[in-house]
């Protein structure tokens, strides 16, 4: 049924259809030649003709573990809204078919949806290894059978994981818990996977770096499932079934039936203690407006809108869960530029200037995230809006002057903490917090007129909000302001590289600059907010 | 209060309300009533301004929504059928929002009695998500109602309601009008029209087909006792054959 209306909902959709399978072949060819290379490198490379097969071997396990961790952080929250909050479980559970069927079929469907992109993504690198090896046909029958036994695993954990969550959390926020939880874990997993500068290895002298891959090839942890899915993996070059295989594909049976029959109990559980607690009182009494509000709610209609934003952000874990992935992201940027061992000063001036254009860039993908969804995330309670006396553009500018602060300091405060970190001359000193706040400044404007111009109120988070024509557009301008301001800022940049002790901002060329950066960075934040407070005042309601 | 003249709204070929006019004075309660498909919410959609009319014009107060909406906006209070809040506020927070909206005097106490009017104070600080359809419902009349609006407009106010809000709501709609505003109210429901109603609209399929009190619609079906339900039965079957008629000589003219 699932199937048949996926199939249907392409069938309508034949360029979406097309785009989807020209993307999907991309990435098979782009990761199957990557892996052919890889494996040839390996295999060609002198001095460790020996433990070739070992090291592919750890880099398969390595990539089942990172995949495995992928799945098991997205598992949760699929887990949760497949297991325990599909609209269709009251009807098919009300049908004359075991509730333990149902469920198996429920597991299934969590599989796919969270285990089915890495399992596309390593279907290549598994073929790409057959071709290398020269493997017989059942190599890709043992393999592929591997695969989909080894990422069943996490799916089990994760619904297992989901389950004991209905039990702890607290009633009707499971989903939220376990949104929240998947993307901290997941930018934990980001940031620590950066902070282990895996770019050291380009330091490496050729003797240090076979010794490196002979510690990586002896690095075999066997309980692992990874260690069981390379070892399958392994044992089908050689046209066998090996017995980790066998244990793979035991456990991973059992491990998901027992998954189902668990969540066929423990529905029924949770869905009596949600109805338990379903007029459970909390605080009775007038609540007073909270403290920080009240100066913000004297700004009038647009403070009154911003309150309540700030307030829809911070119980909705599936907004202010964007933020940490973002943070994740200035953090790996800091982390990265940070990172950079540069003893000259011309040097030190060179990457300072580079971050010039990455700040823009960076501030492109956060606002893209965070400023352009914002009109959006209104959703079906606009028509408060709209039938209250406020104009589009108080609604937009709103929006505007919530997102603004923090994208401003993001901005500014990545410019003043690279700069400081890198220890730039005085003239980048001053450039990078300068193109960071107005990087914020413009990409804010850009993203909540944009926004506004190309709502999607009917977007189930915030992520799906910016696949759409405007976020398209947004990405091509916000893109575009960096290279202009790159542009303005390149003189001045030039300029330090030639006398790095010198301030150039004093001088009338430098002030025009600036001021030129200023008007760009107005034309970006004013024009599209404008744009977008006649598109959305022209916007009609869904007929009635 | 609210004056509908020669309203029109098309979606492509399609008009959905075609060349609607009627009015509703201040104090008085007038239902809208129609078939499915007949235009009642396109009609309420443009007279709150979530749809621009194709042409024709509507004005609340003597403002004209398209060049002062915001005048007409401010003396409008409207109940959609269905009322989508904000899940994550309280209700209590709502309505201060709206308040702050609105920028209504003395918004906090007003709140704190249509919170009470509507037995939502012991709820008011849960999240709205956690209400049942009946409390949203309620909790939706009090953000209509809570800045003394001059024209309420009504979508369907009855759906999900308990007898006994059932019951408050009709005194409401009709105190609100002793108090002087214009009510519009569409509904399914003929009992509801016509114990709450002063006058009756019926349209179908986007046009006026009859306007008018009680009495005035009984002598249009020559039932001096006729119920509104026989007599919404009696306009929308003769409306039926009148297309049918119309279809039938189109044919044979062809």
């Amino acid at each position: 049924m699932r199937l048949r209306g996926a199939l249907n909902g392409l069938r309508q959709a034949p360029g979406r259809l097309a785009v989807g399978v020209a993307l999907l072949a991309g990435v098979f060819v782009g990761v199957l030649t990557v892996t052919r290379r890889g494996v040839r490198f390996l295999d060609h490379y002198p001095g460790i003709g020996t433990i070739a097969g070992a090291v592919e071997q750890r880099s398969l396990e390595a990539l089942f573990t990172v995949l495995m961790l992928a799945v098991a952080f997205s598992v949760l929250t699929s887990a949760v809204a497949t297991l325990y909050g599909s609209q269709d479980l009251p009807f098919l559970l009300s049908l004359p078919v075991d509730p333990v069927r149902v469920f198996t079929l429920k597991v299934i469907e969590t599989y796919v949806n969270s285990a089915l992109l890495p399992a596309v993504f390593t279907v290549p690198v598994l073929v790409g290894v057959g071709i290398e090896k020269q493997a017989p046909a059942v190599f890709y029958l043992i393999a592929l059978a591997a695969l989909l036994a080894l990422y069943a695993l996490p799916v089990a954990f994760g619904a297992v994981a989901a389950l004991l969550l209905m039990r702890v959390a607290p009633a009707g926020r499971a989903k939220e818990v376990a949104t929240a939880a998947s993307v901290a874990l997941a930018a934990v997993l980001v940031l620590g996977m950066r902070a282990l500068r895996p770019e050291r290895l380009q330091h490496l002298t050729p003797a240090q770096f076979e010794q490196a891959l002979t510690r990586f090839a002896d690095l075999h942890v066997g309980w692992l499932p990874s260690a069981w899915g390379s070892a399958a993996v392994w044992g089908a070059l050689q046209g066998r079934l090996s017995a980790a295989a066998l244990v793979l594909a035991a456990v991973s049976a059992v491990a998901l039936a027992l998954v189902a029959r668990l969540a066929a109990m423990a529905y029924r559980a949770g869905w009596f203690r949600s109805l338990d607690t379903q007029g459970r009182q909390g605080v009775v009494g007038v609540l007073p407006p909270a403290r920080w509000e009240r100066p913000i709610a004297r700004l009038g209609p647009a403070g009154g809108v911003v309150v309540k934003d700030l307030r829809l952000l911070a119980r909705d874990p599936s907004q202010w869960s964007q933020l940490l992935v973002l943070l994740a992201l200035a953090g790996v940027y800091f982390i990265s530029t940070a990172s950079v061992g540069a003893e000259m000063q011309r040097f030190r001036d060179v990457v300072g200037a580079l971050n010039l254009v990455f700040l823009g860039f960076l501030l492109a993908g956060v606002g893209i995230r965070t400023a352009f969804p914002l009109v959006s995330l209104e959703g079906e309670g606009l028509w408060l809006l709209r039938t209250g006396p406020v104009r589009a553009r108080h609604i937009v500018a709103a929006k505007f002057w919530g997102a603004l602060p923090p994208m401003v300091l993001l901005g500014g405060g990545l410019g003043v903490a690279v700069a400081g970190r890198l220890g730039v001359s005085p003239t980048l000193a001053l450039a990078t917090p300068v193109a960071g706040a107005c990087a914020g400044l413009a990409v804010t404007g850009l993203g909540v007129g944009l926004g506004a111009a190309f709502p999607r109120f009917d977007a189930a988070s915030p992520s799906e909000v910016p696949l759409s024509l405007g976020g398209l557009i947004y990405m091509a301008l916000s893109l575009a302001y960096a290279v202009v301001t790159t542009l303005l800022f390149a003189y001045p940049a030039y300029r330090t590289l030639r006398q790095p002790g010198a301030f150039h901002w004093g001088s009338p060329l430098g002030l025009g600059l600036l001021a030129a950066v200023l008007l760009v960075t107005a034309l970006w934040t004013l024009v599209p907010l404008a744009f977008g407070s006649a598109r959305l005042a022209r916007y009609e309601s869904g007929i009635g | 209060m609210i004056d509908v003249d020669r309203l029109v709204k098309t979606y492509g070929r399609v008009r959905a309300v075609d060349d609607v006019s009627f009015s509703v004075p201040q104090g008085r309660v007038v239902a809208l009533l129609g078939p499915n498909g007949a235009g009642k919410s396109t009609t309420i959609k443009a007279i709150t301004g979530l749809l621009r009319p194709s042409a024709g014009h509507v004005r609340v107060g003597g403002f004209d929504l398209e060049r002062a909406p915001l005048g007409a906006k401010a003396l409008l209070g409207y109940v959609p059928d269905r009322p989508y809040l904000y899940q994550k506020l309280t209700g209590r927070e709502l309505l201060r929002f709206l308040g702050r909206l609105r920028r209504v005097a003395d918004a906090e106490r007003k709140a704190e009695a249509w919170l009470a009017h509507f037995g939502l104070e012991r709820s008011a600080n849960e999240l709205i998500e956690t209400y049942s359809h009946g409390m949203r419902q309620k909790l939706t009349f009090a953000a209509a109602l809570l800045h003394e609006p001059q024209a309420l407009v009504i979508d369907e106010p009855m759906v999900g309601l308990d007898p006994r809000a059932a019951h408050d709501v009709r005194r409401l709609m009709r105190a609100a009008a002793e108090g002087g505003a214009a009510v519009l109210l569409t509904t399914h429901s003929m009992d509801v029209a016509e114990a709450v109603a002063d006058s009756v609209l019926l349209l179908d399929r986007g046009r006026v087909r009859a306007m008018g009190t009680m009495t005035e619609l009984r002598a249009r079906v020559g039932r001096s006792d006729a119920s509104l339900e026989a007599i919404f039965l009696q306009l929308t079957d003769q409306a039926a054959d009148d297309r049918a008629a119309a279809t039938a000589r189109d044919g044979a003219a062809a």
